[in-house]
């Protein structure tokens, strides 16, 4: 059974529909993104998944159990890394001390030095939480969220705010626990980073899925039209190019195709033989922005 | 290294409630606010309100010297204060911080939680109640009293109380901004119609009124083994009987009302 089984699951605040039908699986080991606007549905979602609410219908498995199930909720949860988006840490506790009480909540818990070297905090190891700066804090929260040695760990926008120093270390740390064979549920509104750490994606808006699969094939992105680009040459009309122009506009065309090698090939030999230049060409597949923006932008948000 | 090894074993109850108990010492301790507000002002105000006319006496409760009504006074200002005051803004503060969600989601066990937490009140509340009999024994010569069963039950009964009422406020209050003025602003108001700073006439208007407050009966109580009439009884258990009544619904109140997530509007 996979890690994570979601099937048509449901949750409403009031009129307020926040998730409507929304099913996954998540295997054994794999980083899972859901990407979406603020106010998607990432974040109930993810809480669901959590045991922290209730849903409204559907059926959700976490670890081949209901995360609402009262009595398999410890068992569940000391299997489970949670990184939430709130920073919270006790203010006027040491770094050390916070891990060490954490730790306690566990049975098989990381020692706690081992924890420190990871997110990198070994110089502030007995310094109170409250003189730490907000990436520093965000750290010592995703270690709370490691300390158990969890098999599954949810991540709550891990980087939002984050300079970008501070992004690929948090990006570095997600790849460590995937090699490590955790796996990784990560909300986020950042294209780059589900682009740079999910095996596989899912986009989520208006409290549903309206694309799921590795980003590289997400909205058919690998065999979608690529659009070649570039300025007409001087005295050449649009009809006396070789090959068929999707759109011109002020002298720069665009051919859009899905045969990009011969028409490219075509198009550079007439060039070469008139001794045209063909200025600013570029060719361009959908970047995971244009389908995220293009599949977000179809759903009404309420 | 450190010499925790990955045992597979989880902690015993015991355990877990022994180590967050030294979590909440910790941050109780640490905590500037937390110390000063209970143990600062009890021991402050006993010290200073001895020194002003704690010899006076007090003709309608056996002529007992002003002091001697003090001591029991402040003990239960101690317990109130880290009881009710300290621990509902301590909670609010946790909530709004993210604390209690995060909580929530550990494998730690509600129940363990909240037992460290009324352990720590408990803690607390005799390490001050220790130091205010030993400053009312030697500085102002107020004897320890002889029935110090009635004490602990009262002392006990009123840990469990004001805990109780603590936490339900803590579910009603919307924000840390708002949690330490309305709640001090409710305790002191209280304290004042409840005789802490000077005794009540029995019958009259103040006491009449206090009558429907916790505060009043765990006030009487505490007093009741200081008592020097004859024929006081040192359990209090009218009184008793009223604050059980109050802690009964505050319990409800609290397991109704209490919020683990911060409240964004």
């Amino acid at each position: 059974m996979p890690a994570i089984v979601v099937d048509d699951l449901r949750k409403s605040y009031g009129n307020f529909q926040a998730v409507r039908g929304v099913s996954f699986e998540v295997g054994h080991g794999e980083v899972f993104a859901l990407l979406g606007p603020n106010g998607a549905g990432k974040t109930t979602t993810v809480e669901i998944l959590e045991g922290f609410r209730e849903r409204d219908g559907g059926t959700v498995r976490v670890l081949d159990v209901d995360p609402f199930e009262r009595s398999t909720q410890r068992a569940l949860r000391e299997r489970l890394g949670i990184v939430l988006q709130e920073c919270a840490v006790e203010p006027f506790l040491t770094v050390r001390e916070v891990l060490q009480r954490h730790a306690t909540f566990y049975p098989a818990p990381l020692p706690v030095d081992e924890v420190i070297a990871k997110i990198g905090l070994e110089e502030k190891t007995d310094a109170r939480v409250k003189t730490l700066s907000g990436g520093q804090q965000r750290r010592l929260d995703v270690g709370l969220g490691i300390v158990g040695q969890p098999d599954l760990i949810f991540l709550d926008e891990p980087t939002t705010g984050f300079d970008p120093n501070a992004r690929r270390e948090a990006w570095d740390m997600v790849r460590n626990l995937r090699a490590g064979g955790t796996t990784v549920l990560l909300t986020t509104h950042y294209m780059d980073e589900a682009e740079a750490l999910a095996d596989r994606v899912a986009i989520i808006a208006g409290g549903a899925i309206v694309a799921e699969g590795a980003p590289d094939t997400l909205g058919a992105r690998d065999t979608s039209a690529v659009h070649i680009r570039f300025a007409l040459p001087p005295n050449v009309e649009a009809a006396d190019l070789p090959v068929a122009v999707t759109t011109e506009h002020n002298g720069h065309v665009a051919i859009e195709t899905t045969d990009e090698v011969e028409v490219l090939h075509c198009l550079t030999g007439w060039a070469l033989t008139n001794h045209h230049e063909l200025h600013g060409l570029v060719v361009e597949r959908l970047t995971l922005e244009d389908v995220y923006l293009r599949l977000t932008a179809e759903v009404h948000q309420p | 290294m450190s010499t925790a090894v990955a045992t597979g074993r989880r902690r015993s109850d015991l355990g877990l409630v022994w180590s967050e108990l030294k979590y909440e010492q910790r941050a109780f301790w640490r905590n500037p606010f937390a110390a000063a507000f209970s143990v600062g002002f009890s021991v402050v105000f006993l010290i200073l309100l001895g020194l002003s006319g704690g010899n006076d006496r007090v003709s309608f409760l056996g002529n007992v010297r002003t002091v001697q009504y003090y001591v029991p006074g402040f003990l239960a200002y101690g317990v109130m204060a880290t009881c009710f005051n300290v621990l509902a803004i301590t909670l609010v503060g946790r909530r709004e911080l993210g604390l209690l969600k995060r909580l929530r989601l550990s494998p730690l066990p509600t129940r363990i939680y909240f037992g460290a937490l009324l352990l720590n009140a408990l803690v607390v509340s005799t390490l001050q109640i220790i130091a205010l009999m030993l400053i009312g024994r030697f500085a102002y010569h107020v004897a320890i009293p002889g029935n110090l069963i009635a004490l602990v039950l009262a002392i006990v009964v009123g840990v469990v109380t004001f805990a109780a009422l603590g936490i339900g406020a803590s579910g009603l209050i919307p924000n840390q901004e708002a949690a330490g003025p309305v709640l001090s602003i409710v305790f002191f108001v209280l304290l004042y119609l409840s005789g802490l700073w000077f005794p009540l006439q029995p019958g009259s208007a103040l006491a009449r009124i206090s009558a429907w407050f916790p505060v009043r009966h765990f006030i009487v109580a505490t007093f009741a083994p200081y008592d020097p009439r004859p024929h006081a009884n040192a359990f209090a258990w009218h009184d008793l009987l009223v604050m059980g009544i109050w802690a009964a619904v505050a319990s409800v109140i609290a397991v109704r009302r209490f919020k683990w997530e911060p409240r964004r509007s």
